[in-house]
């Protein structure tokens, strides 16, 4: 049995950007999401991941709760969000992930292979920080955490085994190929950024090379004029933004804003000031900052991040061997995944086997070494523990590793049961067990408030039954 | 003899210039970028043969190049190719052989085909003639090459516009490449064809414009004048660029093409076409004196 782990969003390959940037929310608004989510019963934990390309809702269901329930919960929320008044308005964007699947698809995301720019190293760092954020709010904090943690390993094994991201074609590279249509090259062209976020700074990074020169422009005034002191820049206050469009050939606009920065009006107004030379804008924010009825102006170009896709098609098929290497890791870690997740399903067992000969050995060996064994010296007294140890591991080892090899098949529930049968294990005895279920269905049947340090999850009991398991 | 080694120098140009249109073609389609490069140099060598071809011909018949319609129009796509080979690296239009090599091909082929019958009569000959045709042949030239690379700019400009941008988009000059070509082939072509207007109303003058397609054609030369001085005046006063100015230019090269097919046409019917006036001392003329005419 896998774990319940679903995924449900909408991507570049469902919605376009117009459809996306309705899904997209700020910091404040992910918080109130993640509590609404935290308050649904149906889930035990959730996160949401918002990138340029994608919004989703990574969720496990809670532990009673039918799968079908936890997905029309998530579902729901996501309809709240965008105000439609019933979720069929919003279904034809969505897709549905569950399962193996859905873990895949989060392994994929954080490599960059579900990217419209493969090996992007922003959706790693955007993935984070929706990781960050559900963790603060409490709402990731057991096996999805988890889950979410092995993906970063994944990501990290996809860049350092293979060359994904070298050569990377990012956005900016990407822009600058397609201000080489208009412009041929960009020596003589200024860029200007619109936005000083981490999507300008990389921009920057690639765009400063070629240009005559950049500029930027930022609502803070002081974030531009750091970003721009980075690449020897010039800074200007949002207001100045017509003037700045006016002297500017290249533009590329990644505000957080959730309205139009940039509007035909003000567009019109600056291609008059050029004498209608050529502009190229780039939108590469979700919400979209430009608005879309400037592309119908002469000269003007405006190109936003689907408009991207084809160009990135390219880019993928020229590197399709790094991304079969890419997609082959990805399936490697989901077996090894999927064989941890399988053994949750067995690990409580073995562990309350073994807590309960442990118990009971103990008990026998207290009761002689204050009887008849109490002369025994210190070091007598470790010795007869490690043997008592070394005992249980080798009368558990075969049980072990039936219970591992049927929980691998998917077979394991008639095991589980016998062993609790023989050897009358009391849920009680079974502390993993209830770790698990305390954490998919807390005292309350709501996601605890606060949540507890990532490792600490369930780490002692299952590494315990882990280390036992690999001997 | 060199009627011999003209007419084979006149196929193989003919062949060069087919040549370097299939292989920018073939560049076009397949995005080979040896066929652009090769094309170029095939177009290249293709106009040194045809130079050759034209002295050739103007040395074994005695008689000025300029003379002549057939010999005209070859010359005319000859300097076209020239400025083609001479600009093409410095503007960044090299594909614009793309539509150079096949305008020349076909003018060659019309050259040897259309308006054979045609030649000035004595009673019109000058010294201002010839450099009033020289003056429109070279600005035709230019001109050509200014619609050449407008209606690359065209094509380009639709598809960044729809975002088609892969493929041919990849393969065709900047935007602002070509916009800039246009611009300097219609700039260097307006003094010429300025000139061409003014020796051709100076030698106008001798005669008079008896048929009504001789003045349309005359009014048409003057339109297409008027057309590229506003189009020029609309760039650098009204800040027009791009598709509007594309759009001038091409129909600036229109209508000098109109004013060349009238007199091609006019030229194919022969001496016969137009009876000579029956009383008066003022030649009624046929020929090439309308002042506007492009292409005389």
């Amino acid at each position: 049995m896998t774990l319940p782990v679903f995924v449900i969003g909408v991507s570049h390959k469902t919605a376009p950007v117009d459809v996306r940037e309705r899904f997209s929310a700020s910091d404040e608004v992910v918080a109130v999401l993640l509590a609404r989510l935290g308050e649904r019963p149906e889930l035990a934990e959730a996160m949401f991941v918002g990138t340029c390309n994608r919004v989703e809702i990574i969720a496990l269901a809670a532990k009673d709760a039918r799968v079908d329930d936890a997905v029309g919960a998530v579902q729901r929320v996501l309809a709240d969000h965008v105000g439609a008044g019933h979720v069929r308005e919003i279904a034809g964007w969505l897709y549905e992930l569950r399962g193996d699947e859905a873990t895949r698809h989060i392994f994929r995301v954080a490599a960059s292979l579900d990217s419209m720019v493969l090996g992007e190293p922003q959706v790693l760092g955007q993935v984070k920080n929706a990781y960050d954020a559900a963790v603060a709010a409490g709402t990731l904090r057991g096996h999805l955490r988890r889950c979410v943690h092995h993906a970063f390993t994944v990501a990290k094994r996809v860049r350092s085994e293979t060359q994904l991201g070298a050569g990377l074609v990012s956005i900016s590279s990407v822009a600058v190929d397609l201000a080489k249509r208009i412009f041929g090259d960009l020596r003589d062209c200024t860029v200007l950024l619109v936005g000083a976020g981490e999507m300008a700074e990389q921009a920057a990074r690639s765009l400063g090379k070629g240009a005559k020169a950049i500029r930027v422009c930022n609502r803070s005034f002081d974030r531009a004029a750091s970003l721009a002191q980075l690449f020897a820049a010039t800074a200007a206050p949002l207001e100045q933004l017509e003037s700045e469009l006016a002297m500017s050939d290249v533009i590329i606009a990644s505000t957080a804003s959730r309205s139009f920065v940039i509007t035909r009006e003000l567009v019109k107004r600056a291609m008059k000031q050029r004498k209608n030379k050529a502009l190229f804008l780039i939108d590469i924010a979700v919400p979209r900052n430009i608005e879309p009825e400037v592309h119908q102006l002469d000269n003007v170009y405006v190109y936003n991040v689907d408009d991207l896709e084809r160009e990135v098609a390219d880019n993928m098929k020229a590197r399709i061997a790094e991304v079969e290497a890419a997609e082959a890791i990805v399936t490697s870690e989901l077996a090894q995944w999927a064989g941890w997740a399988r053994g949750l399903n067995v690990n409580p067992t073995i562990v309350a086997l073994r807590g309960r000969m442990r118990r009971v050995l103990d008990s026998e060996l207290e009761r002689s070494l204050s009887g008849r064994l109490k002369h025994l010296a210190p070091s007598d007294r470790d010795a007869l523990a490690q043997m008592l140890d070394s005992a249980t591991n080798k009368l558990l080892h075969s049980a072990t590793v039936k219970l591992k090899q049927a929980s691998l098949a998917d077979d394991a529930d008639d095991l589980v049961r016998a062993v609790h049968h023989l050897f009358d294990l009391a849920p009680d005895d079974n502390s993993a067990t209830r770790l698990s279920s305390d954490l998919a269905q807390p005292s309350s049947g709501k996601l605890p408030a606060s949540a507890p340090e990532p490792v600490a999850l369930a780490a002692p009991v299952e590494a315990q039954a882990d280390e036992y398991v690999s001997h | 003899m060199s009627g011999v080694i003209a007419d084979w120098m006149f196929v193989v140009t003919a062949c060069g210039y087919a040549a370097a249109a299939l292989l920018f073609l073939q560049f076009l389609v397949q995005g080979k970028r040896s066929g652009a490069v090769v094309g170029a140099h095939v177009a290249a060598v293709a106009t040194l043969l045809h130079a050759a071809h034209i002295l050739l011909v103007a040395l074994g018949s005695g008689q000025c190049p300029v003379r002549g319609v057939h010999v005209s129009m070859s010359l005319a796509s000859m300097l076209m190719c020239a400025a083609y080979v001479l600009a093409r690296k410095r503007l960044r239009v090299e594909v614009a052989g793309a539509f150079v090599a096949p305008l020349a091909f076909v003018s060659l082929l019309a050259s040897r085909f259309v308006g054979r019958g045609y030649e000035p009569g004595d009673h019109v000959k000058s010294l201002v003639l010839p450099v009033h045709i020289a003056f429109n042949l070279l600005g035709v030239a230019l001109f050509a090459l200014a619609f050449s690379t407008a209606s690359l700019y065209l094509v380009q400009e639709k598809l960044v516009k729809t975002k088609r941008v892969d493929g041919v988009s990849r393969r065709l000059p900047s935007l602002d490449a070509l916009d800039r070509a246009e611009y300097r082939f219609l700039l260097a072509g307006f003094p010429l064809l300025t000139l061409g207007v003014a020796t051709g109303t100076l030698w106008a003058r001798r005669v008079e414009l008896g048929a009504s397609s001789d003045v349309l054609r005359a009014a048409l030369g003057y339109v297409t004048w008027f057309v590229i001085a506003a189009v020029l005046f609309m760039r650098s006063a009204a800040g027009w660029r791009g598709r509007r100015a594309a759009y001038g230019t091409i129909a600036g090269f229109v209508c000098a093409v109109a004013v060349l097919t009238m007199y091609l046409a006019r030229s194919h019917g022969g001496a016969d076409a137009h009876p000579e006036p029956a009383h008066g001392r003022v030649v009624r003329f046929r020929a090439p004196q309308v002042a506007c005419s492009v292409k005389t």
